[in-house]
């Protein structure tokens, strides 16, 4: 096994079993982790406490049962399998949740959490262009650090979140490098592999991951670039999951050379910088500088510019919308975003992501004629 | 030279036998799609229509929900690209393809020169599709080929404002223990067979012609509602259920010439 698949191995193998990450986590450290639900959270408090922050995002295939009893059939997908999970009892082992609620299916399922850890909910200000926002924010952040140090019994310093602060920039524009290496080499970095390479990121210290990736880029890089038969594609949304889908790409030669999807890339679009007013502030000035999000308030709808100017960049064939069944946010910009891409004569296509649904062949078939098309 | 296009669907399954890529020497349909025995039966029919064996044929293309299922293929192609290219080998002034078939629903966008500019299709749901007609002609006690004619005996389409299959058939039901005409409420389903059809004609835009295919477009009530909803006139493609075998078998005929 090359070194390149040494390392996407070990990834996917994280990226596959966060029960295991978990149980490793606390064997080696003794501490345990907190759940971050989507979609954004200052993760960097949680890693300031040496508890492991660990992504929520839903689960494969799981029929929905239990959840039934509490969510309508018409949420979004990924909080029937959250909800599902949460009443079997699978984030019982989390010494805490991080809940934001940037979208009304988060602001409700924050009411209604069934597991037995303690949620810590914190607000977004979506009103973003003022100062003011960041002032609240920084508040809701100082109950959030509270919270944390109150459930884990820690305490947080400044030092402490600063250090986090550095770990999760490098990490961040680590993983922006990643996404340019796995676009110029798509016979190394094929689509389960680049997903697993962000996946595992939710299941690691970030710094153990950085390492990681660095290591992978360099050992990428170091092979000729080859010129890439398929058709390349930009994919935006909340997420594109499971392998199973990820496996079609590849099946019928579609390059993923950037993206803009929920659990990917935009948890890496903006870094704390650096300047006045402590940590805290400058995390809470992180989200009045994220962009291109349909939860992130956006009155000029800047998305399906900066989505065109991807295109542009990568030279991509075309943008692959994957749609996560019935969530409004997402449904909200779609007609904006395939408007701006038919004037600009931009391919597109849309896909539903639906995390309950374990056959494919719809998904297939629009696939397969849309590489035809093009 | 033979060519063949297999339209495995997810109801029926259809084979059409081309000669020199433009006359139809065989066009077979059997009610029983992938996963059946329809598949084998339809080239059956086919073989024996055409007095022709697998032998003669110099490409095989396979589309519809079963494409890759079905053995015996040189090629896959999906079933947007073929009907695409079958309707256009029909109607060259198609720009807009409404096709209802089974258990989907599909607009089709064409360029000028038949090339697809965009397309879409129904989300994994039955409404507003063949198997939507099947539920309701069973509740209604009739058969899909007399769904068109009791249609036009009708003097008002009862509302059915279920979207779902399974809630929009109790309602049918209710319609019928509360008296409501049989013929209106069959007017009611295809019209809204035909408004979830449109939904996605409208989100590619509309343009003339508009072409239906698919077995759905065999029933003339639905195609009047499919007219009165979009307030434009509709063509119905020659042997509407045929035209995804045939565009396979064109694309069958293409792959044969660079052989």
């Amino acid at each position: 096994m090359s070194k390149v698949e040494t390392i996407l191995s070990q990834l996917k193998d994280v990226a596959a079993n966060p029960k295991k990450a978990l149980a490793d986590y606390k064997a080696e450290t003794g501490k345990g982790a907190v759940g971050i639900m989507p979609i954004y959270a200052p993760e960097e408090l949680v890693h300031a406490t040496g508890y492991l922050p660990m992504g929520l995002w839903g689960a494969q295939g799981k029929q929905i049962s239990q959840a039934r009893t509490y969510l309508p059939p018409f949420a979004c997908s990924i909080m029937q399998q959250i909800m599902e999970l949460q009443c079997e009892g699978a984030y019982d082992e989390l010494s805490a949740v991080l809940f934001s609620v940037p979208c009304d299916t988060l602001k409700c399922m924050s009411q209604k959490w069934k597991g037995t850890s303690p949620v810590i909910v914190f607000t977004h200000p979506q009103n973003r262009g003022l100062e003011a926002a960041n002032k609240f924010l920084v508040t809701e952040y100082e109950l959030v650090k509270k919270q944390l140090e109150h459930y884990l019994g820690v305490t947080i310093t400044n030092a402490d979140l600063e250090k986090s602060i550095a770990i999760y920039n490098e990490n961040r524009a680590v993983m922006r490098e990643f996404v340019e290496v796995a676009a110029a080499y798509p016979q190394v970095i094929d689509a389960v592999s680049r997903h697993a390479v962000f996946k595992a990121r939710q299941f690691m210290l970030k710094e153990k991951h950085t390492e990681l990736v660095k290591e992978l880029i360099a050992e990428v890089k170091a092979m000729p670039v080859e010129p890439w038969n398929g058709k390349k594609v930009i994919v935006t949304g909340i997420l594109l999951e499971p392998n199973e889908l990820l496996e079609i790409f590849n099946e019928f030669g579609l390059a993923i050379v950037d993206d803009d999807l929920a659990q990917e890339s935009r948890q890496i679009r903006v870094d704390v910088l650096d300047g006045e007013g402590g940590p805290l502030y400058r995390m809470a000035k992180a989200w009045q500088q994220m962009y291109g999000c349909s939860v992130a308030t956006d009155t000029k709808k800047g998305r399906g510019k900066m989505l065109i100017n991807k295109v542009a960049k990568t030279g991509a064939d075309a943008v692959i919308i994957a749609m996560m069944k019935f969530c409004d946010p997402e449904e909200w910009d779609y007609p904006i975003m395939y408007r701006e891409f038919e004037e600009k004569g931009i391919k597109n296509l849309m896909i539903e992501v639906d995390q309950e649904v374990t056959s494919f062949e719809q998904i297939k078939t629009r696939l397969q004629s849309f590489v035809e098309m093009m | 030279m033979y060519t063949m296009g297999v339209d495995v669907g997810s109801a029926s399954s259809k084979v059409v036998i081309l000669k020199d890529g433009k006359d139809i020497v065989a066009a077979e349909t059997v009610q029983f799609g992938t996963g059946s025995t329809g598949p084998q039966k339809a080239l059956e029919k086919a073989y024996e229509v055409s007095g022709l064996t697998r032998e003669d044929m110099s490409f095989v293309v396979a589309t519809g929900y079963g494409r890759f299922n079905f053995e015996g293929a040189d090629k896959q192609v999906s079933e947007i690209s073929c009907h695409a290219k079958g309707v256009f080998h029909l109607v060259p002034t198609a720009r807009t393809i409404i096709d209802i078939g089974g258990q989907d629903a599909k607009a089709i966008r064409l360029d000028s020169k038949g090339g697809i500019k965009q397309f879409f299709m129904n989300d994994k749901c039955a409404a507003g599709t063949g198997r939507f007609l099947e539920v309701m002609a069973r509740v209604l006690e009739t058969t899909l080929d007399q769904m068109a004619s009791l249609d036009e005996l009708a003097d008002e389409a009862a509302p059915i404002s279920s979207t779902c299959t399974v809630f929009a058939e109790s309602e049918v039901i209710s319609q019928l223990s509360n008296g409501v005409n049989r013929n209106n409420i069959i007017r009611g389903v295809h019209l809204s067979v035909a408004s979830r059809a449109c939904g996605l004609a409208y989100r590619g835009g509309l343009e003339k012609d508009i072409v239906m295919t698919g077995g759905v477009a065999q029933n003339a009530g639905v195609v009047r509602a499919m007219e009165s909803v979009l307030k434009k006139d509709v063509i119905v493609a020659p042997h509407p259920q045929t035209t995804g075998a045939l565009g396979a078998a064109l694309f069958a005929f293409e792959a044969a010439q660079k052989k």
